[in-house]
């Protein structure tokens, strides 16, 4: 009895001489793991167009029912997205998410990827919807390529046909 | 014809000669996967995806004797030493099928990867992607990989317009011909067609305007991939995100079972939902494509209160109060018979009952009507209700041993859906006659055309009941028990000769004679009439009425009359009473309406969902004269622009209720959404008003003439008689179920048809089996929500005796200086209030006159010159479209938006002459 109380004290007089594990958050910020699933972007190609073709199948593979799609059509002379189709409306609800990364492995584009941003927080409910404007990256941010986060999971590009990368 | 007995899978199933595979295989619950073949179409065999092991016995070519073996069973050889494709290949007595040996699936898999090395594979971006038949057997039948190059790909510039309302993506087409033989074979609009050939293989519109047919969208469900999509969903949202609400069309009294498919409280897009009764797997693409006015910006929003000369609008309270205190003010001082009432026969029967209640007993007033009352309009004659077709009756199993009579009816433009329900009956071995006045689509599928002279049609009809007479035809069993007064017409006849007759109708007596034998010694026989019917006049319905008496064709399923009246719910309409002959009192219809409100006689009226102002000045006059009018409609109308009150309503999305189609079948339509700007449903706002009126004499609706009487039926050709008992004089429903159980207790024949009941209605042995996604895959719905109660017509109590009321026309006199007889005719693009947002909009005609070749000769008219019509009610110009098979001396007007026929028409037919303009 008195034996295991000293040696609970000789722990913490052990880790008092120890240099602390604490993190000092948020003026230290600890690098995560590759595979982190953190807060969504919507990506672009090369030459800027949006990755995303409004196909829906991100929200159809959400468990949590946190995405909204709304397609529409193209137009040829100012198009959003190779091909006929892009997404008029994008928005996650990031108080549904679970941070699954579903609609990332649904995505045929790759155009939908959890990146490595953690810090979400919100003063209200409305701001937790992110749409179209806040997960989209810049223009100049495109790539053909498959998004390098997602190269490290050997993943294969699958575009549509009409999708030359 | 004999039974087969085969084995499929170890299973056997006996089914009739002359099936193939693939439907045997269903009727033993297999699903054999095929892409050209459907179960309503006339199979092919273009695809190659239902290939399976036929075994047949082996017959000695020596003895022709089945080899025995040693087991005493018969050897069984391999079908031709390969594979069958199963949707063209008969089955015979002793076959074996086996849909799941390793050799099918090699083949099955080997034809999904040829179909997928000239496929795009852009599922993701395509429409049909979620219900598509080329993803559903890839998955299930197909290989994980290909062995072509991905860079080899066929590619064609995406999608190509097929006409304005359908695109084409060529590189997704599998080139099964399915839109071609449905255009070919069950539309009969074959414009359609394949061009070039191997790997430039292609489909084309053959015609111009492109795609020009009132079926197109149906090609978009039956395409198995997503070849074909229709241009009013393309892109509106994934096919598994929209709810789907089953919903009835309003556009025509075919009665359509649709799904409006939701997302988000907006319509993305309409199927059609099964329904063998009534349309079997199709709808046409005016209730596909003419549901956008729902949602348009257009619609009124809040009730609108006259203050001068504008309307503003107002709050619902203030809006009631005011009809409530006009109406019983002028009923105080003028009396009920002053008011008047006039509905749709768009809106739904809980509407029309109510309207009804509240213009009958509530205000007390027996005006009421649900036609316009222009000059033009021809009285309706409702052989539906009495004659009607026999409860029972599925066209779409009707075919040999059926005839079918056309008289003065264009179904394409009228009813659309029966030109497909018409044609399969055709199909099937089926007679169709058809007597019109001018040419129609119909004809070509029909055995013989007959075409009588306008005006004539009377002449023609007699000489059918005639030639029954003479030859003999007459069903006497029938006759004796239930028809009366066979002595009194054969003497009304006896004159007449089928000869004189057709001699002045100026059609040929072969024909009539053929007609009339065809109708009388099939087994079964049904009369439809339309438009050019009721134009002619009653002696054409008392006619086809003893037709149908004569040769016993009424009464019994499969045998009877359709009546195509305008308006999708003209059948309800009337049997909710709204028609002036439906109380104790006979009141005024809309013509003498009309007439009264000039004369100061009437003074205030309600008007729902109607538009009897439109291209209509003397009743825009009429209006005006009138000291209240208050208007219920989903737009502001021009009527509704006349009108002090104007109150706003649900449209059929915002809302529930039941129409009652041509052939007597009550149908539910569910709320697909919530009310568009929160607008009341119809039935609501009668309660509303009805509610707010002060208590005042009131009138019941009992009808005092016996209905369905043993007596014989005085009026079988008339009017419908009153068929109401006194409804309750409260008025407390809080849903629009309740509105349907007063129905239900109240209208005779509608006993049963509570929304519980119609919920219940299951289609009884065609409905779509579990495992046939493969075959109605991205078609129509399956019919979970009930198909409907068919109520009974007077004929179909057997003890109904009718009388024998056909006679001799009055000569037809033609105009001494008005050569040419004009005829008004219905187009189903009208470019009516429902079109609005459709991408219809572009198949809508403008205002026209269509003359004959001769005719548009001898004035020496081209295409597009405008000529002057002249007739004794007044005079319009229009510019000239010319029909080369239109006989000489008619004139056709269609009666679309914008115009002028009021302005010219003295009757349904009118005498006019014709000066070339410019
Ligand atoms: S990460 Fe998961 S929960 Fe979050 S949006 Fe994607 S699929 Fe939905
Ligand atoms: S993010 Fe990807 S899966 Fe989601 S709609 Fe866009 S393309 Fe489709
Ligand atoms: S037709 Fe079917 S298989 Fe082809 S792209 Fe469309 S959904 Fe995919
Ligand atoms: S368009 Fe569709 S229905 Fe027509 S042939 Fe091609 S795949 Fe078949
Ligand atoms: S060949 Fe039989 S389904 Fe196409």
């Amino acid at each position: 009895m008195i034996g295991a109380i000293f040696k609970g004290l000789g722990t913490t007089l052990k880790y008092l001489f120890r240099k602390p594990v604490t993190v000092e958050y948020p003026d230290v910020k600890r690098p995560v793991r590759e595979r982190f699933r953190g807060r969504h972007q919507l990506k672009r190609f090369a030459n800027g167009l949006e990755r995303c073709i409004g196909c829906s199948l991100c929200a159809a593979a959400c468990p949590a029912d946190a995405i909204l799609v709304v397609p529409a059509e193209n137009d040829p002379a100012a198009p959003h997205s190779p091909g006929e189709r892009y997404a008029a409306r994008y928005e996650i609800n990031m108080l549904r998410c679970i941070y699954c990364g579903y609609c990332e492995d649904a995505c045929p584009t790759n155009a939908i990827v959890l990146e490595h941003q953690y810090e979400i927080s919100f003063y209200d409910r409305k701001s937790s919807v992110l749409t179209k404007t806040e997960l989209l990256v810049a223009p100049d941010r495109g790539h053909g390529e498959i998004p390098p986060i997602l190269q490290q999971l050997n993943r294969r590009p699958s575009p549509p046909a009409q999708i030359d990368l | 014809m004999p039974d087969v007995t085969l084995v499929i899978n170890g299973q056997t199933v006996t089914v009739p000669a002359g099936t193939n595979i693939v439907d045997a295989a269903r009727a033993a619950g297999v699903a054999i996967p095929v892409f050209c073949y459907h179960p309503r179409l006339p199979p092919v065999g273009m695809c190659r995806m239902c290939l399976v092991e036929v075994w047949t016995p082996r017959v000695d070519p020596a003895t022709r004797q089945v080899v025995i073996g040693d087991d005493g069973k018969p050897v069984m050889a391999l079908m031709m030493g390969k594979l069958q494709p199963g949707c063209v290949t008969p089955v015979s007595d002793g076959m074996e099928v086996r849909t799941a040996t390793e050799k099918v699936h090699v083949a099955q898999k080997g034809q999904l990867e040829f179909l997928l090395t000239s496929h795009p594979l852009d599922c993701p971006v395509c429409d049909k992607g979620g219900e598509c038949p080329l993803q559903n057997l890839t998955m299930q039948f197909g290989p994980s990989t290909s062995r072509f190059d991905y860079g080899d790909k066929i590619h064609f510039e995406k999608p190509i317009p097929l006409g304005d309302l359908i695109y084409l993506d060529r590189e997704r087409c599998i080139l099964c011909s399915r839109c071609v033989r449905f255009q070919d074979e069950l539309a009969g609009d074959p414009v359609l067609g394949f061009d070039h050939r191997g790997r430039a293989w292609e489909i084309i519109s053959k015609s111009d305007p492109p795609f020009d047919s009132k079926f197109s969208g149906n090609t978009t469900d039956i395409c198995p991939v997503g070849a074909l999509t229709s241009a009013d969903f393309r892109f509106k949202a994934r096919v598994w995100e929209v709810r789907p609400t089953a919903s009835i069309c309003p556009h025509c009294p075919v009665g359509c079972n649709l799904s409006l498919d939701m997302r988000h409280d907006k319509l993305m897009r309409v199927m059609p939902r099964e329904n063998d009764y009534v349309n079997e797997i199709w709808i046409c693409d005016k209730g596909r494509f003419g549901m956008r006015f729902i949602e348009s910006a257009d619609r009124l929003r809040h009730p609108l209160i006259r203050k001068g000369d504008s309307l503003v609008p107002a709050p619902w309270d203030e809006a009631i109060a005011l009809v409530a205190e006009k109406l019983s003010q002028i009923r105080e001082h003028a009396g009920a018979a002053s008011l008047g009432g006039l509905a749709g026969p768009e809106l739904p029967n809980e509407d029309l009952y109510l309207f009804q209640k509240l213009v009958r007993q509530t205000l007390g007033s027996p005006n009421l009507d649900c036609s316009t009352g222009a000059s033009g309009a021809p009285e309706v004659v409702d052989l539906a209700a009495t004659l009607g077709v026999g409860r029972g009756t599925n066209l779409a199993k009707s075919g040999a041993g059926t005839a079918v009579l056309i008289m003065g009816a264009d179904p394409e433009e009228e009813a659309p859906l029966y030109v497909l329900r018409l044609r399969g009956i055709v199909a099937r071995g089926g007679d169709l006659t058809v007597i019109n006045p001018y040419p129609t689509k119909l004809e070509r599928s029909a055995a013989r055309s007959i075409r009588p002279h306008a005006g004539f049609e009377a002449f023609a009809a007699l000489a059918l009941v005639k030639a029954v007479l003479d030859q003999g035809l007459i069903a006497t069993e029938f006759v004796t028990a239930r028809v009366q007064g066979l002595d009194e017409l054969t003497a009304r006849l006896r004159e007449q000769s089928v000869e004189s007759l057709c001699e002045t109708a100026g059609v040929s007596e072969a024909s009539v004679r053929a007609a009339a034998q065809a109708f009388a010694t099939a087994e079964h026989a049904i009369i439809i009439y339309g438009r050019a019917a009721l134009a002619a006049g009653e002696d054409v319905l008392r006619a086809l009425t003893d037709l149908a008496l004569l040769t016993g064709k009424a009464g019994r399923p499969g045998s009877g009359v359709i009546a195509l009246l305008p308006g999708g719910n003209a059948r309800g309409a009337l049997d909710m009473g709204v028609h002036p002959g439906a109380g104790s009192r006979r009141g005024m219809g809309a013509r003498e309406m009309w007439a009264a409100a000039r004369d100061g006689r009437l003074r205030g009226m309600i008007i729902a969902g109607m538009d009897p102002a439109r291209d209509n000045p003397a009743i825009a006059a009429a209006l005006d004269a009138l000291e209240f009018v208050v208007v219920q409609d989903i737009f502001l109308t021009e009527t509704a622009q006349r009108a002090d009150v104007v109150l706003p309503t649900a449209s059929i999305a915002g809302r529930e209720g039941t129409f009652t189609n041509a052939e007597r079948r009550v149908q539910r339509f569910r709320q697909a959404r919530i009310p568009e700007y929160n607008t009341p449903a119809g039935w609501e706002v009668m309660q509303r008003i009805a509610r707010a009126l002060p208590p005042g004499r009131s009138e019941s609706v009992t009808d005092a003439r016996p209905v369905a009487g043993r007596r014989a039926q005085r009026a079988s050709g008339a009017t419908a008689t009153a068929t109401m008992d006194a409804p309750p004089a409260t008025w407390d429903y809080a849903v629009a179920s309740d509105v349907a159980d007063e129905i239900a207790a109240t209208v005779r024949g509608y006993a049963g048809t509570t929304y519980a009941s119609l919920g219940l209605t299951r289609a009884p042995e065609w409905g779509r089996q579990p495992d046939e996604a493969v075959y109605y895959d991205g078609t129509s719905y399956q019919n979970a929500e009930g198909i409907g109660i068919q109520i009974a017509a007077t004929a179909d109590d057997p003890k109904t005796v009718f009388a024998l009321r056909a006679r001799v026309p009055a000569p037809f006199t033609r105009h001494a200086t008005r050569p040419y007889l004009l005829l008004a005719v219905t187009r189903a693009y009208d470019g009516g209030e429902w079109g609005r947002e459709s991408k219809l909009r572009s198949r809508m005609v403008p205002p026209h006159v269509i003359l004959s070749v001769a005719d548009a000769a001898a004035h020496s008219v081209a295409p597009g010159a405008i000529v002057r019509l002249e007739s004794d009610a007044g005079r319009i110009e229009l510019p000239v479209q010319i029909e080369v098979t239109l006989p000489q001396g008619l004139v056709l007007i269609p009666d679309v938006c914008g115009t002028p026929l009021s302005t010219i028409q003295t009757g349904p037919q009118t005498w006019v002459a014709i000066s070339r303009v410019a």
